[in-house]
């Protein structure tokens, strides 16, 4: 966690949008986070989460459709920045590094 | 559709880069949750928008419209400040209204608070229910008491799937712990092993599943253990032994954090059950009410099914026992029992919770009192800042931002005001927790301090600005720089309309302090049927029974006493009865009637009346002659019931007398039926001794008759008229509340009219000094400034008095017994609201009227 610092609910998110591929808009990330981590997701904090990643310029957003259920209003689809994986990789390399420094007995809790 | 007010308050706040498919995910969540419940979408909709309301979302409003000007605030901010300096003493009189009422009415909250909170910290709190029984009583009646039969317990716990937990408790008792030489008595409970699991106690030591397993276990209070075993006891205590009651021990199994004044079961130590159903045969029988039982649902919409399945469990399992009578058992939430622990005739009927609502519309009249003082002060005063209100507008300022300046500037006085509060309340708590018996503190740890704090800051603030912030902003603007203002009389109706609304308030709460006072001193004075006053009750130990003659001669002995009788409880809260009672031609069993074992000295040594036939006699044998009181005398319905035959726990005898009612039990009960028997004064466990002269040296010389006998047992004795006003605790404590409040009300009110009469003696300061200059003496100029203010206390007191009669009425329903309202009562409030306020008014005006008129006319 050096250079790019980010929350583990954006990581979450992040990393949701990519699941999600072509299909990651607001609602269906929110679902998908909710079925995934079985936890509530509101649609403020993840909209503010959104936003802030997307300023931080680790995700990328454009319009997609609009459809009658949704007032008329269009989605809008995200998708991760090359930046944003580099991000997402670096997060994922510290944590394997702290695995891999873990010695063996740490976890050994057969005579614990 | 989505709710469209949810929806433009997203349009105005949100960033409008997001707008759109912010707007668009919120209305796809809406239709999704429309489909299952219309409500809920709705009321989620309305939540989603409200989280949305969050940096990172809420435009930059600053920029994008200057709708919101710092700058301008500032200003607010310093005009405020220089008006409140200016006009000192205007700002210190307002101040301190509000302070007042702050203070007050946070005390009040807090106690408010802390009662709602009592019995709220168990986690299954609300799956715990507590099991009541109904007693059908003569007249129909029905008296409802918490000692269930035991077997109801094991049935619950056995045949009821939908029961999850059953827990017993006992009543509480005391037992003797000692250390060294040192011995003392404390408080607590026989519970069964899951009664620690049930409710959420907080065990610091020991495992909460088994501490109360063995038959041998004890499980002590933290201060107990403390006490017991020193500092360390944590090391100590344990599976240590320790001596109870003298001769047994008991393993220590557990310790748990002391009960504090948010439980309504409050013991020191616990110890299994089973140890004293082992010891008790009675309690296995259907017809003897013991232990309370609490129980768990599996799932709380059951409740209905356990409740009318176990509403005849006695009648069908007691049937045809001697001792039956016709009872029925109710199931009660146990975290409501609290405030709600009144039965009339069988089902709940309110409790605490009345006293708990009665403070709470104090603590709001109260702000609301202070709020008006406020606006009251702001909209008469608002003639001097007219200049200023009308050059804002020429220089183009807008009515809303007006309006924007006055809310600013009640927001700062009220929260200035608060926090002068927060310190006054912090002063004062140690001597409010002194009166109403807590330990109140203000959590600032606690985030709902904060958002109380918050909203009531706010609160005030934005209602005491409300009216100025309307009112100002529509002065016409030339008019307002030529500094004549003349405010219109809707204005000055409104004002004193809110004046009327302020001492009718005061009236009410001086009436209702003037009810409850009078109630209490029609209880603690009434006639009870006995003489309570000098009459100590000394409880006898065990062994006592067989030596009672002894006692009696020591007793008598003292110079101090007078008389002594022996008594299986003291009358005044006495609740031991049987449904045994038999006489010729009884239309219909199962009667409950209390039962009071004395000797032959009883009715003579208590000054009760014997009303008809005659008292016990010493000479006659009467260990089976009864006497009766008045109302079982007429249950038994006889012209005349003397020498009736009576039997009760298959004893047969004779009515020998008629005793003139006494009350048993709280004047909020009826008085029950009752029989007096003195067929076993062995059996007695109190000696109730009637003194003269000094206590003190009675009690003395009791306490060593005591100790010569019974050496063990620790002197235990209480004066009755001492009880029984200990009874009428939480009436004390409210009513000394309510008469402090209500000083504190009209105190305000007053602060108010101070400020008001200021105001118009000012404004009326050149008329003044006319009149005097064409003769008019002090006296007419008083009651000229004085009688517009006069009118208005008395429409208010017209205003008090229908609802104090009303409100006044409906609390002394809630006694059997009760003094009756007297317009007395509401002419004393009411003169004495208009005396104060009249003095109030009458200096002011007084010091106007005093004026040299030269000073007033020579600027003209």
């Amino acid at each position: 966690m050096n250079k790019y610092s980010i929350g583990e609910f954006e990581e979450v998110v992040m990393l949701t949008v990519a699941v999600l591929y072509e299909n990651a808009y607001g609602i269906s990330i929110k679902e998908e986070i909710e079925n995934r981590l079985e936890r509530k997701v509101s649609v403020g904090a993840m909209r503010t989460a959104l936003n802030r990643l997307e300023k931080k310029g680790y995700l990328d957003s454009e319009f997609g459709e609009a459809t009658a259920v949704r007032g008329g209003k269009r989605k809008r689809y995200f998708k991760v920045t090359p930046l944003g994986k580099k991000v997402l990789e670096q997060v994922m390399q510290t944590r394997k590094q702290l695995w891999d420094s873990i010695p063996s007995v740490a976890f050994d809790f057969k005579f614990g | 559709m989505p709710p469209k007010l949810a929806t433009r308050f997203l349009r105005w706040f949100c960033n409008p880069s997001l707008i759109e498919d912010v707007e668009g995910d919120l209305s796809e969540l809406y239709a999704e949750h429309e489909n299952k419940n219309p409500l809920k979408a709705k009321i989620k909709y309305y939540l989603d928008v409200l989280l949305l309301f969050r940096p990172g979302i809420i435009k930059n409003f600053e920029i994008k419209n200057g709708l919101m000007n710092t700058a301008m605030i500032k200003n607010y901010l310093k005009i405020a400040l220089r008006n409140a300096l200016r006009y000192k003493g205007f700002t210190a009189l307002n101040l301190l209204g509000l302070v007042v009422g702050l203070v007050s009415s946070m005390l009040i909250l807090m106690w408010v608070n802390d009662e709602v909170q009592v019995d709220k910290f168990h986690e299954n709190g609300d799956r715990i229910y507590q099991v009541f029984r109904n007693m059908k009583q003569s007249g129909g009646m029905v008296n409802t008491v918490w000692s269930i039969p035991k077997p109801a317990a094991d049935l619950l716990r056995e045949e009821y799937p939908e029961v999850d937990e059953v827990a017993q408790l006992s009543w509480q008792m005391e037992i003797e712990f000692e250390k060294g030489d040192d011995f003392w008595e404390e408080d607590g409970f026989y519970a069964t092993p899951n009664f620690l699991t049930l409710f959420s106690f907080e065990l610091l030591e020991g495992d909460v599943k088994t501490a109360l397993d063995d038959l041998g276990a004890i499980v002590i209070s933290r201060s107990l253990a403390e006490k017991q075993f020193g500092s360390d006891w944590k090391a100590k205590a344990v599976g240590s032994s320790i001596k109870i009651d003298g001769e047994g021990e008991a393993i220590v199994t557990g310790v748990f954090e002391d009960i504090g004044s948010n439980s309504s079961l409050q013991f020191d130590w616990l110890m299994p059950a089973q140890l004293y159903f082992n010891q008790n045969d009675w309690v296995d029988d259907w017809g003897n009410g013991s232990f309370r039982i609490y129980f768990t649902l599996r799932d709380e919409a059951d409740l209905p099914v356990v409740e009318k399945r176990m509403y005849d469990e006695i009648i069908t399992h007691a049937a045809g026992q001697s001792n039956s009578g016709e009872e029925y058992l109710i199931a009660h939430k146990f975290q409501d029992y609290y405030l709600y622990s009144n039965f009339e005739n069988g089902v709940v009927d309110g409790g605490r919770i009345e006293y708990v609502r009665i403070m709470t519309v104090v603590a709001i009249f109260i702000l609301l009192i202070a709020c008006i003082n406020f606006m009251n002060l702001a909209t008469a005063r608002s003639g001097r800042r007219s200049k200023e209100i009308g050059l804002r507008k020429v220089m183009g300022a807008h009515k809303s931002s007006i309006s924007l300046q006055f809310f600013v500037e009640s927001i700062l006085l009220s929260f200035l005001a608060a926090i002068l509060s927060i310190f006054f309340v912090w002063l004062l708590l140690p001597y409010f927790n002194q009166l109403v018996d807590r330990q109140l503190f203000i959590d600032f740890s606690q985030p709902n301090t904060w958002y109380f704090l918050g909203a009531i800051t706010f609160g005030v603030g934005f209602f005491s600005g409300l009216y100025p912030a309307v009112l100002l902003p529509t002065f016409n603007i030339i008019r307002s720089l030529k500094g004549a203002v003349k405010q219109s009389s809707g204005a000055a109706y409104f004002r004193k309309g809110l004046v009327v609304f302020q001492f009718a308030i005061s009236t009410l709460l001086i009436v209702g302090t003037a009810v409850i006072y009078s109630q209490l001193e029609f209880v603690l004075n009434k006639n009870l049927g006995l003489d309570k006053e000098n009459l100590i009750a000394v409880r006898l130990g065990g062994n006592f029974g067989e030596r009672l003659n002894t006692y009696r001669t020591e007793i008598e002995k003292i110079p101090e006493v007078k008389a002594m009788a022996a008594s299986s409880g003291n009358p005044i809260s006495y609740g031991r009865s049987t449904s045994s009672v038999r006489w010729e031609g009884m239309s219909e069993e199962g009667y409950e009637i209390n039962v009071l074992l004395t000797d032959e000295k009883f009715v003579q040594t208590m000054g009760m009346e014997i009303q008809r036939g005659r008292d016990f006699n010493e000479q006659l044998t009467d260990s089976t002659s009864f006497i009766i009181n008045e109302v079982l005398a007429e249950l038994m319905g006889f012209d005349d019931p003397i020498n009736k035959d009576l039997s009760f726990w298959g004893i047969n005898g004779k009515v020998v007398g008629v005793v003139k009612n006494f009350h048993m039990r709280t004047l909020h009960e009826p008085i029950a039926p009752l029989i007096i028997s003195c067929i076993a004064p062995s059996r007695t466990n109190m000696a109730m001794v009637r003194i003269q002269g000094e206590p003190n040296r009675a009690l003395e010389a009791i306490a060593e008759v005591n100790q010569a006998l019974d050496p063990d047992q620790e002197f235990d004795y209480e004066f009755v008229d001492e009880v029984y006003a200990e009874s009428y605790e939480s009436e004390m404590t409210v009513s000394a509340l309510v008469k402090i409040f209500a000083s504190i009300s009209i105190f305000i009110s007053c602060l108010g009219l101070f400020g008001l009469s200021a105001f118009t003696a000012e404004q009326r300061s050149k008329e003044i000094g006319v009149r005097k200059v064409h003769g008019a003496s002090v006296k007419q100029l008083v009651l000229l400034l004085s009688k517009d203010y006069g009118m208005l206390m008395i429409f208010a007191f017209i205003v008090a008095v229908p609802f104090g009669y009303y409100f006044g009425n409906s609390w002394l329903e809630g006694f059997e017994f009760r003094t009756s309202l007297s317009p007395v009562l509401f002419i004393i409030a009411g003169a004495g609201t208009f005396a104060i306020g009249a003095l109030t008014v009458g200096i002011k005006s007084l010091q106007a009227a005093k004026v040299n008129p030269v000073n007033i006319l020579k600027d003209e």
